[in-house]
């Protein structure tokens, strides 16, 4: 079952408030680790589904041709259900789904964060579960989740991992990147020569 | 300055939980026992821009041989860092040299108020390690063009640069080395977001900031 029938909050697209006063929401650069295949990077800190989805329809998909996009949001959907949250990452992959047919859709499953047991690391668990089951629908769709390997057996992330127990330090960058890294390369390897190494 | 009690950059005040995973908490009570079991001889406290240097290579090329402990919480405005500093940060511990930066994040605040924060830090500092010299950076300027907080973090930084020139174990320095161009904006390539540094950003200054640490250093200790 697929939330859509009732309005879902976290699926209304919705900019950023200026509420700081310098209008530094914009699109960042992306630096270094996927460079090699001609990679964009169009994170935003502290974005909402409503907040990448508005970006989305208003410029962020236009001109470009991607063979594939990564998608990574939900953690900061703080008045959203997980519900919500879900439906809002779905309504994200079918926008994509649309506007770039031809495009393979990676979703990349919501970490843990807090240093020990929390109710937000249940609620991001429980995006991923819904996730693992709704995406299926859409064909183009892919999930990867490698939440498993941030946290220990006495139940704690480590600051080596997210310095400040959800973003990633170098040392947790690299467990996530690893396997996306091979499936990128999967997907790209995949796709006809002359059109290689686009991603988004 | 603004008396302490009626200044809300100047009351410590710890930061609420309010995304529910209590990752605040977490760091300072790492940071507490970071001092049990350290002998820094620098400590770096702040926001964001401290937290993030120590994820750079700049932070283990430069500060790292200089035995630096970094307390950088992002998000912190001065009335975080107070509360933090009260509450062990500064325990059990003797560094020769404490570096503040903060000051960015106090939305709501005036500049005289967030100097006034700013300079509660410095005497907390001073009560807490007489023998320390505290070197405050001057916050940067933001956004990609001008705006209101750059004229705030501006005064802020004349305001906090006056009150320091009269003491003998504090001093101002400035780490803008131009980041705001002739046209008036700021380059991603120096922020990525217009507020926080690229390892390029950092480069220009750090290489500053490490020169006058090590000279702090170098000189005989205050009494």
């Amino acid at each position: 079952m697929m939330s859509g029938d009732d309005l879902n909050p976290a699926a209304v697209p919705q900019p950023v408030e200026d509420r700081q006063g310098d209008g530094r929401w914009m699109s960042q650069i992306w630096k270094e680790m996927f460079s090699p295949l001609h990679a964009l990077n169009f994170g935003l800190a502290g974005d909402t589904t409503c907040n990448v989805l508005w970006r989305l329809q208003n410029g962020e998909l236009q001109n470009i041709r991607p063979k594939v996009v990564v998608l990574w949001v939900g953690t900061n959907n703080h008045d959203h259900t997980a519900e919500q949250v879900a439906g809002g990452i779905v309504a994200i992959a079918q926008l994509l789904t649309n506007r770039l047919p031809k495009a393979k859709i990676v979703v990349l499953g919501l970490l843990p964060r807090g240093e020990q047991p929390n109710p937000l690391r249940e609620k991001n668990a429980a995006v991923n579960r819904l996730l693992r089951s709704w995406l299926p629908r859409l064909g183009q769709a892919l999930f990867l989740d490698v939440s498993n390997e941030f946290i220990h057996s006495d139940g704690t992330i480590s600051s080596q991992d997210m310095f400040d127990y959800l973003h990633l330090t170098p040392a947790g960058y690299n467990t996530l990147a690893k396997p996306l890294s091979d499936l990128l390369l999967h997907i790209l390897e995949e796709t006809p020569e002359e059109r290689r190494g686009s991603l988004v | 300055m603004s008396a302490e009690a009626s200044n809300p950059a100047a009351t410590p005040t710890p930061c609420e939980d309010s995304q529910g995973d209590g990752r605040w908490m977490s760091q300072h009570v790492r940071f507490v026992s970071e001092c049990k079991e350290r002998e820094p001889d620098v400590v770096f406290v702040g926001d964001s821009l401290v937290q993030l240097m120590h994820q750079f290579g700049i932070w283990r090329q430069l500060f790292s041989p200089l035995h630096c402990l970094n307390f950088g919480i992002g998000g912190d405005a001065t009335q975080h860092v107070l509360w933090r500093l009260t509450n062990g940060e500064l325990d059990n511990i003797s560094p020769k040299v404490v570096v503040l930066w903060v000051g960015t994040n106090n939305h709501g605040h005036t500049a005289e108020q967030i100097a006034g924060g700013i300079m509660e830090i410095v005497q907390l500092i001073h009560n807490k390690l007489p023998n320390a010299h505290t070197l405050v950076l001057g916050v940067l300027p933001r956004g990609r063009m001008p705006n209101p907080l750059r004229e705030r973090n501006a005064e802020v930084n004349k305001l906090v640069q006056d009150a320091l020139s009269s003491l003998s174990h504090a001093s101002f320095f400035n780490v803008d080395p131009g980041f705001v161009l002739s046209d008036g904006s700021i380059s991603h390539q120096d922020m990525y977001d217009y507020l926080h540094l690229t390892a390029h950003g950092y480069q220009a200054v750090c290489e500053p900031l490490h020169a006058q640490i090590k000279s702090l250093l170098e000189k005989p200790a205050e009494n």
